[in-house]
């Protein structure tokens, strides 16, 4: 198990570096710059410009001066925009903000969605299983630019119970809007995965068995069950449990959150280089972590991956 | 029958949020008389909206609008804005003269001027400021809006003079460069008998003389490009200069060159290379507002950040979480600390325009920045009393590519001009006014406006048809041009709703009227700009120009230089006429002269002139001293909270000083 955790952390390492590259060589192949904007600035302005950011020099030295600090130190540089910000302070500033609502997020997930999801396997094709499916539908198919905007205006603007947007730190009542607006679509496909998992399960063979055994239908629905039923969940919320913590464009923006998916959007929209390939990088490296953490709890749930 | 059920509690679902969304328009278009709460906040404060985050708090640095925002209550320079017109008015600078020519002013400041950190505030640190945004290594977006200063653009592009080591001689400019308008009087020689400026009987003592004073009253000296390949090509075209250069030696201009000097503790002399009757005004962009000189060589490039910046304006910096918040708060150091009404200025960087105003509408934001209405909504909003409606020194037209076939025919731009109705696209655009020239309207009084001919369709077709494409109508009354090459035009816009619409309404002019249906194309913004510095489309393309400064020749002058306005249109006449214009000192026949090279520009028709943009932003009734101005430049210092509900602003509140 250790030697399989070593090995996958190794062969993290050249696939981030590959990352990077890539990234730097289609930044570097988007056109405009990140000076540029409605009003057109002087040939000797840009030219000034150019040279203070070392853009006047050849790629390879350009890809050299991004990487080797980057491999030395894991340091991303300055900003091209925000002008004398550090991109490792930035991604350490708003890291935390888009954690905070992610991770909410991601628990009130899990929470609704197996129960959910559990009680609509359990009671299949009962009141309960049509209602909370029927939710579930509407969870997947509602974009959240929607579902965002439509909580704004009955909880804020209509029955003034929650502020519209901002962050206000950790915990507030602002977090309530961003958390369950982000959350509704993975709430969804929880409680969707968690009730065709159990389904699956509930008419196995080693639950017939233990319901022979005499085992009350609790510890068979929760030792049992559940465990098997959660697989597919648990290999999809790996990887969504890094897009939501890395931060979403869409919620950030409607309720203002300086989070990372705010910086990463406009850093793109900007051009500003060194801060792209920041959040790139942290994005795989985290999104890398999460499915290294999949495969130790599958192993850890499911005795026949662990002896493969 | 489990598919029944399901469709059936769907469509429940769906019919309930349908009815939240009526909901919503319902809570719009109540009709309350202003757009949600009214109840001032219980501090004296002030939040707003900037638009986007800042790129840095130093004001030479960024040229960004929101930047711009912030930077009036932060720093200052000789003169600011007035809140209502925009024209200058005393700041730092006590009081000023202005010699006969506009080309050399002597500005004298007050003793009271303190730096945030308590530091007294003198002549040097303007030197200091106008010499660093000049520098190359600050490479200051902005650098351009300060080249008017003698030497200025010379040090901004590393040129150098050509001096004969012997006899220590410059070279002269007017020995080597043809149409050198005549020197300015601050470039002439002092002429003891004449006075350079018009006496002022409550000046008792004059200004002092200085040797650098001198030196810069002597004609201008000649500069070359820095860069030797560049020099060699200028020298290989001109075997004139050449000889003359040979055995000379090349001195990079430097800092101390530039024409600006501290002639005493409170006294500061600009030297212009040029007449600038308008530079005046020019004075209060951000670009010559002052920064601390220790604290910006003690931290380099994190001077501005929130751990060391240190300020001149009315407010200070007392918490900038990036993202999130700029807080400023009251500086008791400024000098005229005592009439600064507000205690704190929260401004807020969001960019999603429905977020704007649902904050403003709970009662989370005081005002917004401008423009930030989304298009849809103005018509509901409009109707409310704080809704700021006024003109705006701002302009909307369609930029073309001139250097392209079939556009490089004149003929064929008036033809696809004439046949937009500006005043329909007014109508539809609802918050603008239809635009004919090239100066937005009633903005500069007593200027005189040329009036191109408006929409003309059938003039439109016997133009086109003279260009060699044919109209003709057809059966049912509409038109059609078979020969005109439709595949070399397309409608070029950068990605956003809005902007669709835009071109849809523009393509379907050109087809009702011409017969001719333009291909719409759009491009991410970046993408759009370098398509339009580089001239890499064919047809047209959306632009906008807002003034630097209130003057005319802030639009006149973008076509005064090539390659800035994006139509590759570039005429020497042109050039000419607003030189001379510029030369004038007489500003009503100055007007005039720049009107004649607008229309003779407007001839030519390198863009199709749209709309005058109006304002369109919403600012709560207790809200007072922050007029909606033609630049939306709102010193800070002026803004209050009324909490006396009888003298609160019931709709726009008027520009005229009292």
């Amino acid at each position: 198990m250790l030697r399989f955790i070593v090995r996958r952390l190794l062969i993290t390492i050249p696939t981030i570096l590959v990352v990077i590259s890539i990234t730097w060589v289609l930044v570097k192949l988007a056109p405009g710059n990140f000076y540029s904007g409605e009003k057109r600035l002087s040939p000797a302005v840009e030219r000034n410009i150019r040279e203070k950011y070392g853009l006047d020099k050849p790629w390879y030295q350009q890809y050299g001066k991004t990487m080797w600090p980057i491999i030395r130190h894991l340091d991303f540089g300055t900003s091209l925009k925000y002008e004398g910000q550090s991109v490792n302070t930035i991604i350490k500033r708003s890291f935390p903000v888009s954690a905070a609502v992610g991770l909410l997020a991601y628990l009130l997930a899990l929470v609704v969605g197996i129960t959910v999801g559990s009680i609509a396997a359990l009671k299949q094709n009962s009141k309960w299983d049509y209602t909370s499916m029927a939710f579930a539908m509407l969870g997947i198919s509602i974009p959240n630019f929607v579902l965002g905007p439509i909580l704004v205006l009955i909880f804020s603007l209509g029955l003034y119970w929650l502020p519209p947007s901002r962050w206000e730190g950790f915990p507030s009542r602002n977090l309530i809007l961003p958390v369950v607006t982000l959350s509704a679509l993975y709430m969804a496909y929880i409680a969707r995965l968690t009730r065709a998992g159990m389904l699956e399960v509930l008419r196995s063979d080693y639950i017939r068995t233990a319901r022979a055994k005499g085992l009350s239908e609790r510890d068979v629905v929760l030792k049992h069950a559940l465990r098997g039923g959660l697989m597919p969940v648990i290999s999809y919320t790996g990887p969504a449990f890094a897009f939501l913590l890395t931060g979403t464009v869409v919620v950030e923006r409607i309720f203002a959150l300086p989070g990372l998916g705010n910086y990463f959007i406009q850093a793109s929209l900007n051009r500003d280089e060194p801060l792209i390939i920041g959040i790139v990088a942290f994005i795989a490296i985290t999104l890398l972590l999460m499915n290294l953490l999949v495969d130790i709890a599958y192993a850890y749930l499911d005795p026949r991956v662990r002896y493969q | 029958m489990r598919s029944d059920k399901l469709k059936h509690i769907v469509g429940l679902v769906l019919l309930a949020s349908l009815a939240l969304a009526n909901h919503s328009c319902t809570t719009v278009s109540s009709n309350e008389e202003f757009f949600g709460s009214t109840t001032p906040p219980a501090r004296n404060i002030f939040r707003y909206v900037t638009g986007d985050e800042p790129e840095t708090l130093d004001p030479t640095i960024s040229n960004g609008q929101p930047e711009a925002r912030l930077y009036l209550g932060l720093y200052e320079g000789l003169v600011e804005y007035n809140p209502k017109t925009l024209a200058p008015e005393p700041a730092l600078a006590e009081r000023w003269h202005i010699n006969n020519d506009s080309s050399e002013f002597t500005f004298h400041l007050r003793s009271t001027g303190r730096w945030s950190n308590g530091d007294p505030i003198d002549a040097n640190d303007f030197v200091y400021s106008f010499r660093r945004a000049l520098a190359k290594e600050t490479a200051s977006k902005n650098a351009s809006m300060a080249y008017y200063l003698k030497y200025g653009q010379a040090y901004n592009e590393q040129r150098v003079f050509v001096r004969d080591p012997k006899t220590g001689e410059f070279l002269l400019a007017k020995d080597f460069v043809q149409d050198l308008p005549t020197e300015p009087l601050s470039g002439s020689a002092i002429d003891p008998a004449k006075s350079e400026y018009i006496p002022d009987p409550k000046e008792t003592t004059p200004d002092p003389d200085s040797a650098f004073h001198h030196l810069m009253h002597t004609p201008q000296r000649l500069t070359l490009p820095g860069d030797e390949k560049a020099r060699n090509k200028r020298l290989d075209a001109d075997a004139k200069l050449k000889e003359a250069v040979a055995g000379k030696e090349f001195v990079g201009v430097k800092a101390e060159d530039i024409g600006v000097e501290a002639v005493d503790k409170y006294t500061l002399r600009i030297s212009l290379s040029q007449q600038a009757p308008f530079f005046l005004g020019l004075l209060a962009h951000q670009v010559y507002r002052i920064v601390p000189r220790k604290i910006v060589e003690q931290y380099g490039n994190t001077w501005a950040h929130a751990e060391h910046i240190v300020t001149c304006g009315p407010f200070k910096v007392k918490l900038w979480k990036p993202y999130d918040q700029l807080v400023l708060e009251r500086d008791p150091m400024y000098w005229d600390a005592a009439n600064v009404k507000l205690d704190e200025i929260y401004f807020y960087p969001i960019l999603d325009n429905s977020t704007v105003m649902n904050m403003y509408k709970v009662g989370e934001l005081d005002a917004m920045y401008n423009h930030a209405v989304p298009n849809p909504w103005v018509h509901i909003i409009k109707t409310k009393k704080d809704y700021m409606d006024k003109g705006e020194a701002a302009i909307d037209y369609l930029i073309i590519n001139t250097t392209k076939f079939p556009l490089n025919n004149p003929k064929v731009r008036k033809a696809f001009n004439l046949s937009i109705d500006k005043e329909a696209y007014a109508n539809w655009r609802r918050i603008v006014k239809p635009l004919n020239g090239f100066m937005p309207e009633g903005m500069f009084p007593g200027y005189p406006v040329p009036k191109p001919e408006p929409f003309n369709p059938a003039e439109a077709r016997r133009l086109l048809g003279e260009a060699g494409y044919p109209v003709s109508q057809n059966a049912d009354g509409s038109f059609s041009c078979p020969k005109f090459p439709v595949g070399e035009v397309e409608f070029v816009y950068n990605t956003q709703a809005q902007n669709r619409a835009f071109a849809e309404w523009m393509q379907a002019q050109w087809k009702q009227n011409l017969g001719v249906t333009v291909g719409l194309r759009n491009l991410e913004w970046k993408t759009f700009l370098e398509a339009k510095e580089k001239l890499e489309f064919k047809g047209f393309m959306r632009g906008a120009w807002g003034a630097d400064y209130m003057d005319p020749f802030t639009f006149l002058s973008l076509f005064y230089t090539g390659g800035e306005n994006g139509t590759g249109w570039e005429d020497p006449k042109y050039v000419a006429m607003l030189d001379e214009a510029n030369r004038m000192l007489d500003p009503q026949k100055r007007y005039e002269l720049l009107a004649k090279a607008e229309a003779y520009m407007m001839e030519n028709q390198p863009i199709i002139p749209l709309d005058t943009t109006s304002v369109n932003f919403l600012k709560k009734p207790y809200v007072k001293g922050m007029y909606p101005n033609p630049a939306s430049l709102y010193p800070w210092k002026y803004v209050y909270i009324e909490r006396d509900r009888a003298k609160w602003d019931y709709g726009t509140p008027s520009l005229t000083a009292e």
